[in-house]
């Protein structure tokens, strides 16, 4: 990473930190002051979207770590935030286990899920496995809605708001606060993650795995390795999710939602850590727009048929997937990274 | 025993139109190596535009085929043109999501454009039942399955003897030396989409008239996928093989698994088969192996 003119690295700490000058400092902690008194201004609505984004992000975190750094195409994702949502929904009620204890075991039931859909990894790779991630999301699916003496079926399951001790995430603002750390949490691991032996071998395994196999890394477990944490992730958005909705059903995890996690990851940028951030706050923003814009539209010229408004999204969301594959493929984090280099080299071109 | 020659016979001919649409991906990878994931997208929206013609429009039955035919011709030129060739030599990760991306999209187009969910064509086929042995079944299957076993053996001939069947043959195996012969191979690309599209609004026409057009035709496009993972990516033999398997599968399966498993089954047995195969014989019973070299 480049360091501005005149900065210079003498330690092995400072050269590894994630943030290093003291302008990233005060930009740093002004974002998170500036994060943390939003419940303060923004009115519900506004609130309920950032928690839906901060879920997201945090699922997305997951697929970043299977598509973006292992480039294992995973088709499944929401199939996998499912098992995590009705691990916690439950083991809550019925068991009544703690909430953070629920949480993380949401995590391992969906981590474990995915290993088993991605033993297929061991001998294909490309189309073959985005199929059989495919075929995972419809059979767990199928299996919500048909196992009806544990999760009700169709007619979803009610899960209690999230409590640690006798404090009770019952309100939005401290749902936000909750979900919030949990996504800063996993930005930072992830992170992380990416920097260490464990990241550079999925970049190896993504970018020629018969190669890192040459070079003594152990393609197989690493791609199982992928599959679980990228799996993980999901379970823990899907635990979050289903104490924040407080009631779930299968109808929350569809196939199309897969798809969305697929096309915010590529239009954030694969393989990058800001990536998933800048994908889910323009895709979750443009879903609101969208929502905002269609009555309008529909008040303007009053000749629409009358499900204009709910195709109008999935139509535009696949519009901007598809013109951010073909005019840029590395998604909004490169064009972020170029926006820090020309400020960095301000006044200067280069 | 009835039963089991009921299941049978409906089972093949379901599989026969799943074959179908199966061909249409066959034809994409065999020329290209991209997977098309937005087989069902096209198949439900080649079913709407056929619905438009004949019943909005008010068009004979055979005006009303042309017309969707020219749709299906257009519509695959432009998927080709507007997003794949721009994403020639770019990973395999971008050419499946940008399928996904535009089956999204059509997704979003039909519901635009036809936001009723839910019709049903006018019959195109004679509507007595033929009854073979003890069964009894619509005589729509039985086009259905003439009709595919003739487009089939068209492609066929197709692929082996027409000069453009050859040259598609030589891109699947090897786009630089067909470069290198002088053949262009952007207009196979095209050609491939072109005819997938096809494919698919007449494997939709099919199915549709047999079970009207609804979301579920989306589910039909990915059961699809079980046909080809079966029979092999890019064979065709493979398809018209593995169609008939996954369709008696699906029906003698969901016959005889409704009573123990509850009803539904029979929508997630081909997705079943998919992982069995995937873990067993990932290449399908035709499909090429193909060994990595350094």
């Amino acid at each position: 990473m480049s360091l501005p003119c005149g900065i210079r690295n003498y330690t092995y700490n400072t050269d590894m930190a994630i943030i290093r000058t003291r302008t990233q400092w005060a930009l740093f902690i002004l974002f998170l002051l500036f994060l943390y008194t939003m419940p303060l201004y923004l009115p519900r609505f506004g609130l309920d979207v950032m928690n839906l984004m901060g879920i997201t992000i945090i699922s997305i975190v997951g697929l970043n770590i299977l598509v973006g750094y292992c480039g294992q195409l995973s088709i499944g994702h929401a199939g996998f935030m499912a098992v995590g949502a009705y691990t916690t929904a439950i083991l809550g009620s019925s068991l009544g286990l703690p909430f953070l204890v629920s949480l993380i075991l949401s995590g391992f039931s969906a981590g474990l899920v995915g290993l088993l859909f991605g033993m297929p990894s061991l001998r294909v790779k490309g189309f073959y496995l985005a199929i059989t991630t495919i075929a995972a999301q419809f059979i767990i699916i199928w299996i919500i809605n048909h196992w009806t003496d544990v999760t009700h079926g169709s007619m979803g399951i009610s899960v209690a708001p999230a409590s640690i001790g006798s404090f009770q995430f019952d309100s939005e603002a401290s749902q936000f606060y909750l979900i919030i750390s949990v996504a800063g949490l996993s930005i930072l691991f992830a992170t992380n993650l990416a920097r260490s032996r464990i990241g550079r071998a999925f970049i190896a395994v993504r970018d020629n795995d018969l190669a890192a196999e040459v070079m003594g890394i152990n393609v197989f477990s690493y791609k199982l390795l992928a599959f679980f944490l990228g799996c993980f992730f999901a379970g823990i958005a899907g635990s979050l999710f289903a104490q924040w909705r407080g009631n779930i059903t299968s109808e929350d995890f569809t196939f199309g939602q897969s798809i969305l996690y697929i096309g915010i990851l590529i239009i954030g940028g694969l393989g990058t850590a800001i990536g998933p951030i800048l994908g889910v706050v323009f895709i979750r923003l443009l879903e609101q727009f969208v929502m905002f814009l269609s009555p309008m539209i529909e008040q303007t010229f009053s000749g629409l048929p009358s499900g204009f408004a709910t195709g109008l999204s999935p139509l535009v969301f696949g519009l901007a997937m598809i013109i951010f594959l073909v005019f840029e493929p590395r998604g909004l984090a490169h064009r972020w990274h170029l926006f820090k280099a020309s400020y960095r080299m301000w006044p200067f071109s280069y | 025993m009835t039963q089991l020659l009921q299941y049978t016979v409906t089972g093949l001919a379901v599989g026969m139109i799943y074959a179908l649409i199966a061909l249409g991906f066959a034809l994409i990878w065999k020329s290209s190596r991209v997977a098309n994931l937005a087989l069902g997208q096209l198949v439900l929206i080649s079913s709407w535009f056929t619905y438009s013609m004949l019943v909005q429009v008010r068009l004979p039955v055979w005006a009303g085929m042309i017309m969707t035919i020219l749709f299906a011709i257009f519509l695959g030129w432009m998927i080709e043109r507007l997003t794949l060739r721009p994403l020639i030599g770019q990973p395999i990760l971008s050419l499946i999501a940008v399928t996904l991306g535009i089956g999204y999209f059509l997704e979003g187009v039909v519901t635009v454009v036809w936001p009723v969910s839910v019709a049903k064509l006018p019959p195109l086929f004679p509507q007595e039942p033929v009854t073979i042995g003890t069964a009894v079944i619509s005589q729509e299957y039985l086009w259905a399955t003439g009709i595919s076993l003739v487009l089939f053996g068209l492609l066929s001939l197709f692929f082996k003897y027409h000069k453009m069947g050859i040259a598609m043959r030589a891109t699947a195996d090897d786009q630089l030396a067909v470069q290198a012969c002088a053949v262009p191979i952007t207009s196979i690309f095209s050609m491939s989409w072109i005819f997938a599209c096809v494919v698919a609004a007449i494997g939709g026409i099919l199915i549709s008239s047999i079970g009207g057009i609804t979301n579920g035709l989306i589910e039909t496009g990915f059961k699809s996928f079980s046909v080809v993972i079966l029979g092999g990516l890019d064979s065709f033999i493979g398809c018209m093989v593995a169609g008939p398997i996954i369709g008696l599968c699906e029906n003698v399966g969901a016959g005889y698994l409704t009573p123990i498993l509850g009803p539904g089954i029979k929508d997630i047995i081909p997705f079943v088969i998919i992982v069995i195969v995937m873990l067993i014989k990932p290449y399908g019973l035709f499909g090429e192996e193909r060994i990595e070299r350094i």
